[in-house]
This record gives structure tokens, sequence and C-alpha cells, in this order.
């Protein structure tokens, strides 16, 4: 093929030429040209080999549905040669080939076709199964796709909301039409075409074709209510009109997701030209109509020198018309409108000869140009629940039942001439609009934070459109030769009558069994066919047969499209800033980014033990409790009772689920008459809020408490360790006399010169420690106090890990590591706080069922554990079994080398016959290896009594 | 993206959302049986049809509410939005809820016989 | 002793950004330091009356400061410390006068949350980038307020004009603060957003 002289519609801009190469060799095309379209200016016939047989392939459509144009553009794998822009530099290869495009050696799959006929990789590869692994790496180098390159560098993936009152999917003559109507009237419009340009079939249609498009198109650029997207494409339609839209070649991303709820759509993606089936027509240079006339009109390049014309339509005829004018001959124009056929393309692999006709007689030429009809993209109205119908005089599929938010135009809505179809566009734009407007109102009405509205949102305008008409069409899928029906899956209608005849004669088992419709082009250019030569085989209709269900995307979507920018939030305390600068390792906990430790854990656990240590513990859930109600409002959350305690008081609890599971706990202190402040578990502070809001909202909403998250309202320190009273005493008001201020109580006070701390004595240490709640503004002030004067005291920071270790010394459980989604409140040894006689708590049926009765013996025991070989330490979750088996009996729940004991030390849930104090575990270890473990009196492996706690 | 319609924002995108689930009435926690209570966990109606659910409203006003929706077509009863969803709610679809108590028998593991 | 304490920003790095400064860029700025209350009362009681606005509005109170009403019986008053305490005890002493049995209670936030403010004619372009909700003019009026997932934070939005200029303050947890102003900034580099 060759450029063609300067052509009145064409796109390229030949004053840009722009170089690329093709499989390694300098090539030149214009700017405008797609990447196909400069390659068939430069002689290239063959852009691919089949997936399975490895045929050598041509263009066949020259647009984005083109099967046989997948490239490799640098480390782009499956670009689409017939849409994507060519770019200077650009370096492109031919994808699915080895060694090389002209010379394939998997082609020898063509010799052997006979044994890959439907259904093979399934019947031949099944047995034996252990051979498969071997079977999968041959196949991996038969597969078709370009390469991945894991080192391609990151690129910029975008998203936005849109709220617009209509989108219009396609801008063709129709879709721009719809979209100006829609504009005028005052509606906000999303214009969204899939090419690169307004104007759909008018661009290479005729001169006057061009001028209404042109025009069209520069209306809808220059209006200020049409948002034009040029190269997106509408993906999907979901609930309620949510509309998601790909924008590719945006200024600022590789590709932008644009979710729109959109009040109406639009759906107007015109018609999708269909091959037709007979011996040969996968050979280079078989193209449709549209294929030649995108060519020839739009890039001016020249598709062959003497051409075969097949037509059913005015398509065919134009086409004919447009390789006349442009000094192409035309050696035969075959009309099947007069019952005339052709039968099959001749020739090399590499291309058409010659064309047999339905007479026999055969016919020299290089280029094959069919138009026997549609397809009707029905996708989005599919997915609106649409269930297209198929008239048979039009011979195509046409929607049958939409909600009044989506409407049809365009082709697939019927047919007419060009000012009809503007004035259908023009009329359902209109009637978009004014049902738009109408869900704007009532969505404006609805919503409380909205301006008032005036006046009443009116009812949904009816529908007062006139129909399109529809062309009688023939019936053209297959002639009387087998030919390829999917060109992406190199499925053939032989293949299809197979399947059909080894019983997968319905639509849904014989696309899954031949992969028919399955491949890239997702049965845009193949479902009809497969449809109608199924319907052949079983001597039915393809109303009979009916079709299978278009589910989004309407073209394929990048995983970076829908990835995009990603929301991954992250919390820090105020302390944060310190902690880096203070080598601390961070871990992620939940959202939270927390010092796991600062280099050396078994020394901050020795220094909290021996001396004086501080952490951050700001994730701590934290919420505060106001109002009369707070004791009912905590005597229904936790297990144990809460109407005495007083002011200054700290209670610890354990709150359930309805069906008895432990959920969270932590300790509340009552600060004041009718104020509380309650904490939970870091990862529970969300949960803990809401199942507080539900019980309030819905089952006691008479109860007067106010319950606010005030978790990063108060940086929260823990001092820990025998030396913190020393510590903390230098900088706060607060009497910190053991008689005064004891164990499990709390006071409000100055620390380091901020006002209104809250400072606690507990301890998940096991140690003597105060847990300063500073405000959050203040909070690195504080610690910075902390650091300064203690530093005679050898006050040094601690994180997590050491936090972790002292906490299992202590035989502390921690809700979701030590109990899981099954752990009830019986199995965690702390019977004593659950309080029966009340007269309701969140989970005290169950609680009540399993204290009860016998049958909950079986439920298991939290126990601390101790190896016997005190070195060795099981992993978390290592299984514990019954001796010399592999009956399960429990499982280690946590596990740490405990530096105060010099001993390893575990927690972990076992069965009942197991959980009595000095029975011998036997642990299996993640190498298999077997050792022996003791239950321990109690779950403190490190000062049981408390003693160090209380001093 | 479904709209769900909170009663104190209006309507809002689902993933503002948290689902509840069927809203059923707590049985009295003093006087229920375990057969009873336990149906009230774990047994769900799940029609294809009129359900009535509950919502929290997460990211919006924190508020829980129920609404009635037909589980077959996504509309909720008793806001529709204008244009939204294809023809009337089909009669057949109308579910009506049997007795929570009553055919299901489900197995109970530990529970007093 | 350390120095002085000062109320620490949990916005502590403004990333490297490229801005343009042109005429019709978006601002952001950190207004955290603004005192920030928590008020709750029933809907119907003397309380909720005094405070004059109902959830989805915000309204100026004793000149300026802007109470919101962020959700039902819950209104979030912002301001310097002495204007909002001044509101905070009227409406104590309304609640005392009422002898209304429905209690009120206060919350100081001001340590709890973070507040933004984004301004200009491409604010709401930016904020549709990292929110779902319709920023129309007829959807989100000057004193529409509204609770919302921002870059998957949930936040309270107010559209709180200056200047005649479109402007919305946005408060969110404090711990997310960096997070958020940070993906702000990502999603108004395209208009040249800059840190004011």
């Amino acid at each position: 093929m060759t450029r063609l002289p300067r052509q009145p519609g064409e796109v390229i801009d030949r004053s840009v030429p722009l170089r690329f190469t093709w499989n390694g060799k300098a090539t030149t095309g214009f700017s405008g040209d797609t990447i196909a379209s400069a390659l068939a200016a430069s002689d290239t016939r063959i852009f691919a080999r089949s997936m399975k047989y490895h045929r050598p392939r041509g263009l066949l459509t020259a647009d984005y549905w083109d099967p046989n144009g997948f490239v490799q553009v640098g480390d782009d794998p499956n670009v689409r040669s017939g849409h994507r822009l060519l770019e200077a530099g650009m370096e492109v290869s031919a994808q699915n080939v080895w060694p090389s495009l002209d010379f394939d050696i998997k082609a020898a799959n063509g010799l052997v076709g006979r044994f890959l006929t439907a259904g093979f990789y399934y019947k031949t590869f099944m047995k034996p199964a252990k051979l498969w692994p071997t079977y999968e790496k041959v196949l991996a180098r038969f597969a078709p796709g370009g390469t991945i390159d894991l080192d391609s560098p990151h690129r910029y993936h975008d998203k936005r909301y849109a709220h617009p009152d209509v989108v219009v999917a396609g801008g063709g003559p129709a879709g721009m039409a719809a979209a100006i109507a829609a504009a005028s009237v005052g509606a906000s419009v999303m214009l969204v075409e899939h090419n690169h340009h307004l104007g759909g079939a008018l661009l290479w249609g005729t001169d006057v074709d061009r001028a209404t498009g042109a025009r069209l198109a520069a209306e809808c650029m220059t209006s200020e209510n049409i948002e034009v997207l040029l190269d997106s494409t509408v993906t999907g339609r979901y609930e309620d009109n949510w509309v998601a839209i790909v924008q590719r070649s945006h200024p600022i991303a590789v590709e932008r997701l644009i979710k729109a709820r959109a009040k109406s759509l639009v759906v107007a993606p015109g018609l999708i030209e269909r091959p037709y089936v007979f011996a040969g027509n996968d050979k280079p240079g078989v193209m449709l109509s549209g294929a030649v006339r995108r060519l020839v009109n739009m890039y001016a390049v020249q598709p062959g020198s003497r051409a075969v014309v097949f037509t059913a339509n005015d398509d065919g005829d134009q086409t004919a018309r447009d390789l006349e004018r442009v000094g192409i001959e035309v050696a035969c124009t075959v009309d099947a409108r007069r019952g005339e056929n052709i039968v099959a393309a001749e020739g090399s692999t590499k291309s058409v000869e010659s064309v047999v006709l339905g007479d026999g007689s055969s016919i020299d030429a290089d280029l094959l140009i069919t138009a026997v009809g549609w397809t009707a993209p029905t996708s989005l109205l599919n997915l609106a629940g649409d269930r297209p119908a198929y008239d048979p005089a039009a011979a195509r599929f046409f929607s049958s039942r939409l909600p009044d938010n989506i409407l049809v135009t365009g082709g697939l809505a019927g047919d007419g001439s060009l000012d009809e179809l503007i004035e259908h566009g023009s009329a359902t734009g209109n009637l978009a609009a004014r049902r738009a407007l109408v869900v704007a109102a009532t969505l404006q009405k609805l919503t409380t934070r909205a301006a008032p509205l005036a006046g009443d949102p009116g009812e949904v305008p009816a529908d007062d459109r006139a129909p399109l008409g529809r062309n009688p069409h023939p019936e053209l899928h297959r002639s009387s030769t087998h030919g390829i029906v999917d060109y992406s899956e190199d499925v053939s209608s032989k293949d299809l009558f197979a399947a059909a005849k080894e019983g997968y004669d319905s639509v849904e088992l014989i696309k899954r069994f031949t992969t028919a419709t399955m491949g890239p082009a997702q049965g845009k250019l193949e479902t009809v066919n497969t449809v109608a030569v199924l319907a052949e085989a079983r001597g039915e209709t393809i109303a009979d047969v009916g079709t299978t269900v278009w589910r989004p995307p309407y073209a394929p979507i990048t995983l970076g499209a829908l990835g995009g920018r990603i929301f991954e939030p992250v919390r820090v305390s105020t302390v944060q800033s310190w902690h880096e600068a203070h080598n601390a390792t961070p871990i992620l906990a939940g959202q939270w980014i927390r010092p796991e430790h600062y280099g050396d854990p078994v020394g901050e656990v020795r220094n909290v033990r021996s001396g004086v240590g501080i952490i951050d513990v700001t994730p701590l859930g934290k919420l505060d409790l106001q109002g009369p109600d707070v004791p009912k409002l905590l005597n229904l959350l936790y297990t144990n009772k809460w109407v005495q305690l007083p002011i200054g008081g700290v209670r610890y609890g354990v709150m359930c689920a309805e069906d008895g599971v432990v959920m969270d706990d932590g300790v509340t202190a009552r600060l004041g008459e009718q104020h509380y402040l309650m904490t939970t578990t870091s990862s529970g502070a969300g949960g803990v809020w809401e199942w507080a809001e539900n019980w309030l909202q819905t089952a006691h909403p008479d109860w007067r408490v106010h319950v606010t998250p005030v978790t990063t309202a108060y940086t929260s320190i823990n001092v820990a360790g025998p030396k913190s009273r020393e510590l903390v005493s230098r900088l706060t008001d607060i009497d910190l006399d053991p008689q005064a201020f004891a164990y499990m109580q709390v006071r409000t006070g100055t620390v380091a010169g901020i006002d209104k701390c809250v400072m606690w004595r507990i301890g998940f240490t096991g140690e003597l420690s105060y847990e300063l709640h500073v405000p959050s503004g203040f909070g690195l002030h504080v610690w910075d106090t902390l650091m300064d004067v203690g530093a005679d005291l050898g006050v040094a920071p601690f994180g997590l890990e050491a936090q972790r270790v002292m906490r299992l010394e202590k035989g502390h459980f921690i809700v979701g590591q030590d109990t899981d989604g099954l752990t009830k409140m019986p199995s965690v040894g702390m019977n004593g706080l659950i309080k029966l006689d009340k007269d309701d708590f969140s989970g005290k049926v169950e609680l009540g069922l399993a204290l009860d009765h016998t049958a909950s013996l079986a439920l298991p025991r939290l126990v601390a554990i101790q190896t016997t070989d005190p070195n060795i330490v099981p992993e978390e979750a290592s299984q514990i079994v019954r001796a010399g088996t592999n009956e399960i009996l429990g499982r280690i729940t946590s596990s740490r080398m405990s530096p105060t004991l010099e001993r390893s030390i575990c927690l972990g849930q076992v069965l009942p016959e197991a959980a009595e104090p000095d029975t011998i575990l036997t642990v299996v270890m993640t190498t298999g290896e077997r050792i022996t473990a003791k239950v321990m009196q109690h779950h403190a492996h490190f000062d049981p009594e408390g003693d160090r706690l209380r001093v | 993206m479904m709209l769900v319609p909170c009663p104190h924002c209006g309507p809002r995108n689902s993933t503002d959302l948290h689902y509840v689930g069927e809203s059923h009435p707590r049985p009295s926690v003093n006087d229920v049986t375990a057969e009873e209570w336990r149906t009230y966990l774990y047994m769900r109606d799940n029609p294809a049809g009129l359900l009535t659910e509950t919502w929290y409203c997460r990211s919006g006003c924190r508020q829980y509410f129920t609404a009635v929706r037909n589980t077959a077509t996504n509309e909720f009863v008793n806001h529709p939005l204008p244009g939204n969803r294809a023809g009337a709610v089909d009669p057949s679809f109308h579910y009506v809820s049997e007795s929570k108590t009553g055919s299901v028998q489900p197995t109970i593991e530990g529970a007093p016989s | 002793m350390s120095e002085p304490a000062t109320f620490a920003s949990p916005v502590v790095s403004i990333p490297d950004f490229h801005s343009g400064m042109g005429i019709a860029v978006p601002t952001l700025r950190d207004e955290s330091t603004t005192t920030k209350m928590l008020v709750r009362a029933d809907n119907d009681s003397a309380v909720a009356a005094s405070l004059g606005v109902s959830f989805g509005s915000a309204i100026l109170k004793g000149g300026n400061v802007l109470v919101a009403a962020t959700r039902p019986t819950e209104w979030l008053a912002l301001g310097d410390p002495a204007s909002v305490a001044a509101v905070i005890d009227q409406l104590v002493a309304v609640a005392e006068e009422s002898g209304n049995p429905n209690h009120m209670s206060t919350v100081d936030l001001t340590h709890g949350r973070a507040l933004f403010r984004i301004s200009g004619a491409a604010a709401a372009k930016t904020l549709e980038k990292v929110c779902s909700l319709d920023w129309a003019d007829n959807m989100m009026p000057d004193g529409a307020v509204a609770s919302a997932s921002v870059a998957k934070v949930t936040c309270d939005i107010i559209r709180n004009n200056q200047y005649e200029q479109t402007s919305y303050l946005i408060a969110s947890d404090r711990s997310s603060a960096q997070y958020l102003f940070d993906a702000i900034i990502d999603a108004g580099a395209e208009f040249d957003i800059a840190v004011v």
C-alpha cells in the first residue's frame, strides 16, 4: 500500500512527518496517522499472527476493534494500532511472533490444525493431571499478547467524580446533535467519543457528510455546557446511572477514570460492521468496507490495487465509488441484494490473489471488501437490564426495554438519512435534558444541604420522539464455505458446528467451550456471526438461539485506570516526627504508622523493668462519654457492672458481640459527675463508636448520652517503670502520692505546663505507670519535656514490640491476636466479669448459655504456656496437637523470648482437656519438629500478683 | 453504584453507607429461648422482593436508619428517584416474611434440650 | 525544660510540587489552630433553637464564630478561642434557663481535628478528584455543610465563601491531616494549587 494524493477529508498533517520503527526497521508516518494507517501507508500488509494457528493477518477493520492490529509499543503491550495515534520515536513491534512476523515457526500449528479443534486444550491437557505444569510451560510460550516490562516507569493515572446532567456516549452525528440539543436547554453535558475526532462515520463520508460533521463538532467544542471527552470510552453503566468513563490521552495523566452520576445517559455508539464468514476470510487483503473507507478517506492510504467489493448496503456501494474516485480498480462488485455471493478468497497465506464467486467464477484481486451489515453494540443497554431483540428484516438487534434515564439514538435506534439521524439525535438530547432536569431538581429537593428548590421537580416527560425507521437488510452471516468467525480467538464456523454437534449447543455453552467472543474484541465483531452459525447448526433462527449477555467493560480497561490515584490514608501521632528523627523502625498497624522499636527492643524492655521508659500510645481508641445515662450505656456495652464507679475511678471491661464473642476490651474512667472517658483497642476504636451509636440510636434513643471520638484529640504517652513516678512528679501538679492516686485511678491536671491533661494509673506493661493524655497540639512538647527532665533517670522511648513483650510477660491478651472471631468470653478466663444478673448487656443470652450448659465446656481456653526448652520460641499460630497424633488441641497465639525471664513465653488457646496447669503439650513447629511445652498456673509469666503495678 | 436515600442527608452513594442488614426486632433477652435467640442472630429471610433493612450513614450523618428496598430492582420503595429503573415493580416479587421462629429449625450446638 | 509550648499543627511538611500561581489557582491553607468546639444537644431543645441552624447548614454567630450543623444533634463551632467561648457560655446559659431535661454537652476538638481551607474558582474541580459529592452551586451552596469521604478520610465540609470567592473548610481527624493535605495537593496540582 502506498500513500494516495491529498484527500479532501484526510486527518493527517503531511507537514509533520513522524519517524518510528516497526520491528526495528525505520519507518515514517504523519502526524494524525494511527499506527496502523502509518504502517499500511508504508506497505505493511501483515500486522500480526493469529492466536492459535499463527496465520498471517492483515488489517480487517483498521479501527479500535481490529482483531489483527495488536502491537507492542515500547514497554506497552497489546496496543490497538488502529486506534493509537502515531508519535515520533515510537518503537512498534508485532506481538505473538517468533522468530519473526514473516517467518513464524508456530505457524506449523496451522498444519496440524485438525488437532486444535474446539475444546482441544480442555480435552488434551486435562490428563494426566501431574503433567499440567509441563503443559503449562509449553502453552505459555504460545499464549498471545505482548510482553510486560517489569521495569516500566510508574505512570500517573488519575480519577475524578462528575455529576453531569447528560452523558452522551458516542460523538457521531446523532450523539453530537443530542449533546447540542441538551446543552441548548441548559443541561450540563459530557460528550464522550471513543475515537480521536468527533464525527463518527461522517469522517470518512461524502463532502456533505464531512461538512455536516464539522459544523456539529465545532458547535460541540465551543458550547459552554458541553465537556467533550475525545479518545474516551464509556466502559459501563451501573445502578442509578453511575457511569464509568475512561479518558485516555489526558494532558496530566496516562488515563483518567471518571465516575459520573449521569442524570440521563444517551447511548449513541453507532454500529459496528460485521465480517462475513467464508473460506479464506482471514487472509491479508480481506477487509471490511469501513476499514477501506477509513484508510482511503481519513489517512489517504491505498489499501490494494485491484478490488472485489461484496456489498449488501449503501456503505458497500459508497466504498466502490471511493475506490473508483482514487483510481483503484474495482474488478467486480458483487451485490448481495441481487442474490450474488462470494465463496472464497484464494491465494498464498500472506495475501488474497483471487476471489471465487457464488457462480464458481474466479476473479483476480488483491483486495476483497465486504459490506454485509452491522452489529448493534448494545452493551450499555444490557447493563441497564435491556434484553435486545433480533429483527430479521433489518438483520440486527434493537433495544426492547430501558429505564427512563437511558435513551438511545443513532444507528442503535434505527436507520435514516443524515438529516433524520440528526433530528432524532436532537429530539433525544432534548428529552434527555428535560428528564435530567427533573432528576436534578428531585435530587436537590431531597438533599438536605442543597439550596431550597423553588417549585416542584415535576413529572418525568414522556417519550415524544418520532422513532427512526428500520431499513431492510439481507441477513448475511456465512457463505457456503467455512471461515473464521472469531479472529482474535481463531475460532472457525467449522469449530462451532463441531461443538454444537458435541452438545454445546446453547449460546452460553458454545461460547465457553470454543472461546468464541471471549477474545480482545469481546464480541463486537463476532457475537452475531457466532449466534448465526449456531442457529444454522441447530436449524433455527437467531431469535430462537438468542445472544450472550454483554458485560462491562465496553472496551478493555487497564488496571492502571482502575487503580488510579490510590487513596490509602495513613495516620500518625503528633510525636511521629520525633520518632522518625530518632531511628524508629516504623510498623503499619491498621492505618497507623507506629514505632516498632528504636533499634533495641530487648534493651527497651529492660529499661522499663529497671528504670523508666515512655511509649507513644496515641492510637489507643478514646471515646468521650457525657450525660446522665452513661452508666446505662457502659452496662450495656461491657459484660461487667458500671453503676458504682466513683469519680476518679478506672475500671477494666470486656465487650462482647451478641454472639458472646469477645469484641474489644479496655479501661473506662469517670472524670466527672456525667463525664467518662472510654478507651478501646487501637483497631477497635471506630467499631466501638459505631456499636455504641447503634445501641443509642436504635435500641435506646431515650437515653441521654453523647459519644464523641477523641482518639487524636489527645497524644497519649505511657510512662512506665519503677522510676515513672519520679519522672512524672517533676512536671505535674497532680498529687502522685500512692495513697492519693492509686492503681486504677484517673486524675486531670497540668503536665509540662499544659492544662487539661488526663492522667491514668494503669499498666499494660505490668510496671508502675502513668498514662498521660495530652491535648494533641502539645503532644510533642510533653514528649520532649519527658525526655529532657528524665535524662538523669535514664528515660528512653520504647516501641510497640517492647510493649508487646511486656504485656505477654504479664499474660494480657490482645483482642484479635489471642482471640479470634469464635472466641467467646469464657475462653479468656474472665468469667468473673460476666454479670448475668444485669438486666441486659450485649452478649448476655449467649454468655448465659455458655456458662450454663455443659456443652459449653468444650470451649477452648486461653492459657499461658512455657516450652520445655527455654530457648525455643514457637512461631505464633503453631499448632498444639495430641502427642503422637495430628489431632489438633489448640494453637500458640502469642510467643516471644522474654528478656525479663530469659526464656521463651507463650499464650495459647487449647481445648479444656489440655488446659489444666502442668499439662504437657506437644507443639508442632513450622519446621515440622515437635517440641513439648507446659501449661502454666497463671496467665502472667511475670509478677502474677501484680505487686509492681501497685507500688 | 446505587443511591441510598438517607433520611437525613438525602440520596448518597451506597459506598458512603454501611449495610447493617435485615431489620429484625431484638428479642427480650431475659425470656428468650436459645432457639429464638439464635434464629434472631443467624437466620435471614433474604427475599427477592421487599425487604426492610438497616443502614448506617457512615461517611455522612452517622445515623442509623431503616428503609424498604425491593431487592429484585434495588428500588427504595418510599424514596423513588424519577426515571431510574425499568418499569413498575413486578407485584409477584412481593415477599411475605415468614415467622422468624416458624418452620426454620436451625441446628443449635449446646442448646438445652 | 523545653522551650515554651506552642500548638503544633498536624501538617508538618509541605511536599515539593510545582505551582504556576496562575490567576484562577486554588489555594490550600492549614487552619488547624482554629478553636473547634463540638456542641451536642437534642434537635428540639432550647439550645438547638438558640443555635438557629439545623443539619446541613452553617451560620455565623456573634460576628465571627462559624457554627456548622455537622450531624443531626451535633454542631461544630469554629473561631478564635474567646469568641467561641462566648458562644458556648451563652448556650450553657440557655440550657440552664430552659430547665429542659435534654442535656447539652461540649467537647473541645481543637486538638482532635485538622482544619483546611481550600479556595478559588478551581477549588471544586480539585475536590471532585477526591470526593464524590456534587459541588454544583445549587447542591453545595454557600453555607452548606456535608460529611463525606475525602480521599477515603471522613471529613466535615463547609462551603464558606470568603471575599465573594468560592471557599470550603474541611475538617478531618488530626492524625490523617498530613495524608489528606498531601492528597489535596496531588489532586490540585493540575490546577496549579498553591499553599498559602
